[in-house]
């Protein structure tokens, strides 16, 4: 999987942010502003880096793609090092430049928060922690990144630590990603019994060889991992709690890259996958699942950074659905402009809500496109590349993932991606309306607006020490987010052209080309239908939100829509209670159980300790009253007896 | 067993008697010194002693010599647990010199000598006769070990562990006694012989024989004794209970699995074996969830940590033996280094243990709690660590002689425990709610020593993962 030989330039990419972030720790309260400049900078060198490394990662030399590093080896088997070929390429490059225009971003939108430079070491770090998870050329070394970006993940979305909700955030963020930390763990430990290495090239090669329930087994700890990380039922109920933190760690960290780590895993490890069509299924399934489930929630949310979560994790279902269902140029595709188009709807929303003094309630907003035109054309552009209108971006990669699940013979998961491309149509019209058209609501009374608590409901007013009402955004903000739009227009023309795109000639040495037949429905056809239904959906949003009458009773209408939303959506489909159900209350169940037969003692210590007396005969006494060690004694001659019954009979038949 | 006890016999039990004559010593001191020098004589005699004996004992690695007609057996594979048995006497001793002034520490050194000395025996033994012996002379130092604080919870311990060891003592015997009724012979060579498969008695006394270990390696449903026992008994002596008593007990179940089974029968007779390791591990695991002291977390933890030994010598190869003697040794070194920062924690009338004390360590003595975390990453089994490599291994040998299942229960058993450890670690590098006061730091430079030199050990293991190769021909 790699070729031999050493390629320097990854080590320095690779620990180009480490400096940065080390940097920024010791020196960045001296550096002042500079600290966001010298973050920006030291990402953009790496992405610099990165571009001029293109021709080493893709280089094709006799079936070895790309560029390797070795780093070290630990003994037979366990060599580190790293790996460059298209697919990390295209993970790098994605990493470090959208990263490095977040980071410009963040100089404006972190202005005048005490602990500036701490945020930019933070977001550096990240940026290593998601290098190291990409780059790796084996099962550790992912593993180590992988929990890094969750400990990176965990100190941004708590960056305000004084908001309670934020602490709570994290914490729930940080616990659901150790259970997909486990997984992982638990399939290198599988991996590593069956194969002896960690390398993905010795284990690749030796995925024919598996007995099918091992493979799926991990197959299934993978993706267990892959599940927590991106978000997928049942494990996705952290993401939209996520957007406590800043709006650039949710534009770079909850959209772009760290919530797309499933995604890569599983593209990765596609020989895995190939192999075992139980596991295809499986994860084909969930990522339809949640590419459903999350386009519905994203209908019924008020919080503009909300809908958009709900809308990442949708998006991720249908990345998921792709590479799961071995459409894995697909899959990535939809990632890659999926980076631009929801990183730009995140930078957007942070206009917005930079400018209304971090009002985050779509409720009471309206009528913004008089006030903020530059946040509407950025919203517009990302909206319409979401719901995949040609020739925006998400219309070229949403296409191949749907086309893929059809070539791959899973019709039902191809009407679950044509259904929820409407939805999707859907919701994203209803923000853009709500938020951009008809009056002003920021003065309106919140209860007229069906807003029950509006201290609790997204105004946490946390550095508005230079947020004014109504400012306008900074240039700083402005032009990160207008180079964005470039990519989000035009990226998907990359993936045009079937066989001969630029898209499938970048990835054909990668995932060996398929030679599947074709469905009985073309290309241009499941475009056309797919096309159609989302127009339908924007159809239906701008019948709602969209026309003169519309906008003229907007109050009265979103009261009605706040009071009557269904109790099962106003709970997310009651996912949580589900969790806390299933793993907090089983779990405490199932403690209290093993202290009472186990382990009597933890129970009863206390008692013990406090009835202390002295002497030989009051311990003696206390020892036989208690009944404690005649007790353990009875449990020792029950397990004698067990195992002289079972001699007795064995023995006996021999 | 009628030829002459020669001079090499007695050679080959040097080190036994090195540190049987050290114990000596150390009374002899205890008579004429003051009570202070007394303290700080009897650990400097009994660590001197301890290196002699290491020392003589490693010289005897190569030779491979029965001696006193077969019955202990000295080099290689008893070499490796004798040593083992000595570095845990080592981490043990000087962490004396941290506890509190009500321990006697003369005859607590004396005393641990002298269980050390059965240990030891044990790692040689070859014969049912030393086997016992060996087990009894461990066993009874340590019951006065334990009782020999004046602190009531020591007293009750002992007294436990003297009836439930002596219950199990009473299986066992009686278990040697079929054996021996079964094959004419105490050696173990003789069982062996294919004809006892088919003997019943064979059989039964087998299984009683196994009870006895399992009681000593603490294996769930024999595991009752352990918490309650950790718990009491003064902190040195819990370090070195856990970590010699289970080295002596398994060398001697290594030994009788790789040499005193009729190959034809293995399978079936040791199953029982397998179950309960594969019961321990998760029962061990999950016991360790509830916990709030340090010794009592070690024992639950200890009860899994020999289910993971048992997992490597699960199918006889001679690779998964020589990976139970890599586990084994990142086992009692990981042990020594927890306990031995537990002792830089104690205070006066209060000994380091109480996980509670531990909530914002890492604020008070950010050293102390880095090199606690290293321990517990160990234990836990996480990378960079020597508990990483071991389990891995393990589970290589288990896939490779047909016990995967057993290693799927490892792996079962490790995701629960990672949440016990990362709990602690957690709470060390956590704010501290309630400011536990605290005066300076006590000077117990020994314990430092060795819980430092235990984590370098820890790590420095992880990336080699040296096993004695040619242990299996001296099993025998």
């Amino acid at each position: 999987m790699g070729v031999d030989g050493s390629y320097p330039y990854i080590v320095a990419l690779w620990l180009l942010p480490l400096l940065g972030a080390l940097v920024l720790w010791a020196f960045g309260p001296q550096m002042r502003r500079v600290a966001g400049w010298f973050g920006s900078g030291v990402v953009g060198l790496s992405f610099v880096l990165t571009v001029l490394s293109w021709s080493a990662g893709t280089q094709n030399a006799g079936g070895a793609v790309g560029a390797h590093q070795a780093l070290g080896s630990w003994f037979a088997g366990f060599h580190f090092g790293l790996l460059l070929d298209p697919l990390s390429l295209l993970w790098a490059l994605i990493i470090t430049g959208v990263g490095c225009l977040i980071h410009v971003y963040s100089i404006g939108y972190m202005d005048g928060d005490g602990a500036f430079a701490r945020f930019f070491a933070y977001m550096n770090f990240f940026v290593f922690a998601m290098l190291t998870l990409v780059l790796s050329d084996n099962f550790i070394g992912l593993l180590v990144g992988w929990g890094l970006v969750g400990l990176a993940s965990y100190f941004l979305i708590g960056f305000w630590f004084f908001k309670p909700t934020a602490v709570a955030a994290a914490r729930k963020a940080f616990v659901i990603n150790v259970v997909g930390d486990v997984g992982i763990m638990l399939a290198i430990f599988l991996i590593v019994a069956n194969v002896h290495s960690i390398g993905f090239g010795d284990a690749f090669a030796a995925a024919g060889s598996f007995s099918s329930t091992t493979l799926f087994a991990i197959c299934l700890c993978l993706f267990i991992g892959a599940a927590a990380k991106s978000a997928q039922i049942p494990l996705h109920t952290w993401l939209p709690d996520a957007m406590e933190g800043p709006t650039p760690v949710s534009a770079l960290i909850h959209a772009a890259t760290m919530v797309t780590a499933g995604v890569y895993l599983i593209a990765r490890c596609a020989p895995l996958w190939s192999h075992n069509s139980d596991a295809q299924l499986l994860v084909g399934t969930i990522g339809g699942l949640t590419a459903i489930v999350g386009a519905i929630l994203g209908c019924a949310q008020w919080d503009i950074k909300r809908i958009l979560a709900y809308s990442t994790m949708s998006q991720i279902g249908y990345m998921i659905m792709g590479v799961g269902v071995g459409a894995y140029e697909g899959g990535v595709a939809h990632f890659f402009t999926h980076a631009f188009f929801k990183a730009q709807l995140f930078l957007g929303a942070g206009l917005i809500i930079h400018a209304l003094a971090n009002e985050q309630d779509v409720r009471r907003m309206g009528g913004l496109v008089k006030k903020l035109p530059f946040a509407f054309v950025a919203m517009l552009t990302g909206v319409l590349a979401i719901c995949g209108i040609p020739p925006f971006s998400g219309f070229f990669s949403k296409d191949q993932v749907i086309y893929g699940t059809l070539q791959h013979g899973h019709p039902w998961l191809y009407a679950v991606g044509i259904v929820t491309a409407g939805i999707t149509a859907y919701y994203m019209c209803r923000l853009l309306f709500v938020t951009f058209l008809g009056e002003y609501r920021g003065d309106v009374d919140p209860s007229d607006l069906g807003i029950r608590h509006p201290e609790l409901a997204g105004t946490p007013d946390v550095h508005d020490a230079h947020a004014s009402h109504g400012h306008a955004p900074a240039w700083i903000m402005n032009v990160p987010v207008a180079i964005l739009i470039v990519p989000t227009v035009f990226a998907g023309w990359l993936m045009f052209g079937g066989d001969n795109s630029p898209w499938a000639r970048f990835f054909a040495a990668e995932f060996a080309p398929s030679s599947l037949p074709a469905p009985a429905i073309s290309e241009g056809l499941t475009a056309i239908v797919a096309l159609l239904v989302v127009l339908l959906g924007a159809a239906v949003a701008y019948v709602r939100y969209g026309t003169a009458a519309a906008r003229a009773g907007a109050v009265a209408r979103l009261r009605d829509e706040s009071v009557r939303m269904p109790a099962l959506l106003r709970n997310a489909f009651y996912f949580d209670a589900a969790l806390d159900l299933i793993f907090v209350r089983a779990s405490q169940a199932l403690g209290t159980f093993f202290s009472r037969y186990v382990d009597p003692h933890a129970i009863d210590g206390a008692v013990h300790e406090t009835a202390i007396s002295a002497g030989w005969l009051g311990t003696l006494t206390r020892s036989f009253q208690t009944g404690l060690v005649r007790a353990y004694a009875f449990i020792i001659v029950l397990g004698a007896a067990c195992f002289i019954a079972y001699y007795a009979l064995v023995g006996g038949t021999h | 067993m009628t030829n002459m006890v020669n001079g090499a016999d007695w050679a080959a039990l040097a080190p036994l008697g090195i540190v049987a004559v050290t114990a000596l010593v150390v009374l002899l001191v205890d008579l004429v010194a003051r009570d202070h020098a007394s303290r700080n004589a009897s650990i400097a005699i009994g660590v001197a002693g301890t290196l002699v004996a290491a020392f003589v004992c490693a010289r005897g690695y190569g030779i491979n010599y029965a001696a006193f007609g077969g019955a202990f057996v000295q080099g290689g594979f008893s070499t490796v647990f004798q040593e083992i048995v000595l570095a845990a006497v080592l981490g043990s001793l000087v962490l004396f010199a941290a506890i509190g002034k009500e321990t006697r520490v003369a005859a607590a050194v004396a005393l641990m000598l002298w269980s050390a000395c059965g240990a030891m025996l044990m790692a040689g033994a070859a014969s049912l006769m030393t086997i016992f012996l060996g087990l009894e002379l461990l066993s009874l130092a340590l019951y006065c070990l334990c009782g020999l604080s004046d602190r009531p919870t020591a007293r009750e311990a002992a007294l436990k562990y003297l009836i439930l060891s002596s219950t199990a003592s009473g299986f066992m015997l009686y278990g040697m006694a079929l054996l021996f009724g079964a094959s004419g012979s105490v050696q173990l060579s003789a069982l062996v012989a294919p004809a006892l498969a088919v003997s019943p008695l064979y059989w039964v006394g087998s299984g009683l024989f196994f009870v006895g270990i399992a009681f000593k390696l603490s294996l769930v449903p024999f595991h009752t004794w352990a918490p309650d026992v950790y718990e009491g008994a003064p902190l040195p002596v819990t370090a070195f209970m856990s970590v010699a008593t289970k080295a002596g007990t398994l060398a001697v179940l290594a030994r009788f699995i790789y040499a005193a089974v009729p190959s034809t029968i293995a399978e079936k007779l040791l199953l029982p074996i397998w179950v309960i390791a594969a019961i321990s591990m998760i029962a061990g695991n999950v016991g360790m969830l509830a916990q709030h002291d340090l010794k009592r977390l070690i024992a639950f933890s200890g009860i899994a940590q020999v289910g993971y030994i048992l997992t490597a010598l699960a199918g006889g190869s001679a690779l998964g033996l020589r990976y139970a003697i890599y586990y084994l040794v990142a086992y009692a070194v990981m042990n020594l280094g927890a306990f031995a920062i537990a002792a830089t924690l104690s205070g006066d009338g209060e000994e380091g243990s109480r996980l509670a004390n531990y909530r914002g360590l890492a604020k008070r003595r950010p050293l102390a709690a880095a090199l606690m975390s290293v321990f517990l990453i160990a234990m836990a089994g996480l990378p960079p660590t020597a508990g990483f490599l071991g389990k891995i291994l393990i589970l290589s040998s288990s896939v490779s002689t047909g016990y995967a299942w057993l290693g799927g229960v490892l792996i079962a058993g490790t995701a629960i425990s990672l949440y016990a450890y990362a709990k602690i670690v957690r709470a060390m590098y956590g704010r501290d709610e309630h400011a536990h006061p605290h005066g300076a730091a006590p000077a117990v430079p020994l314990a430092w020593a060795s819980a430092i030199i235990c984590a370098v050990v820890v790590i420095v293991m992880a990336f080699y993962p040296l096993t004695p190769s040619n242990i299996l021909p001296l099993v025998r």
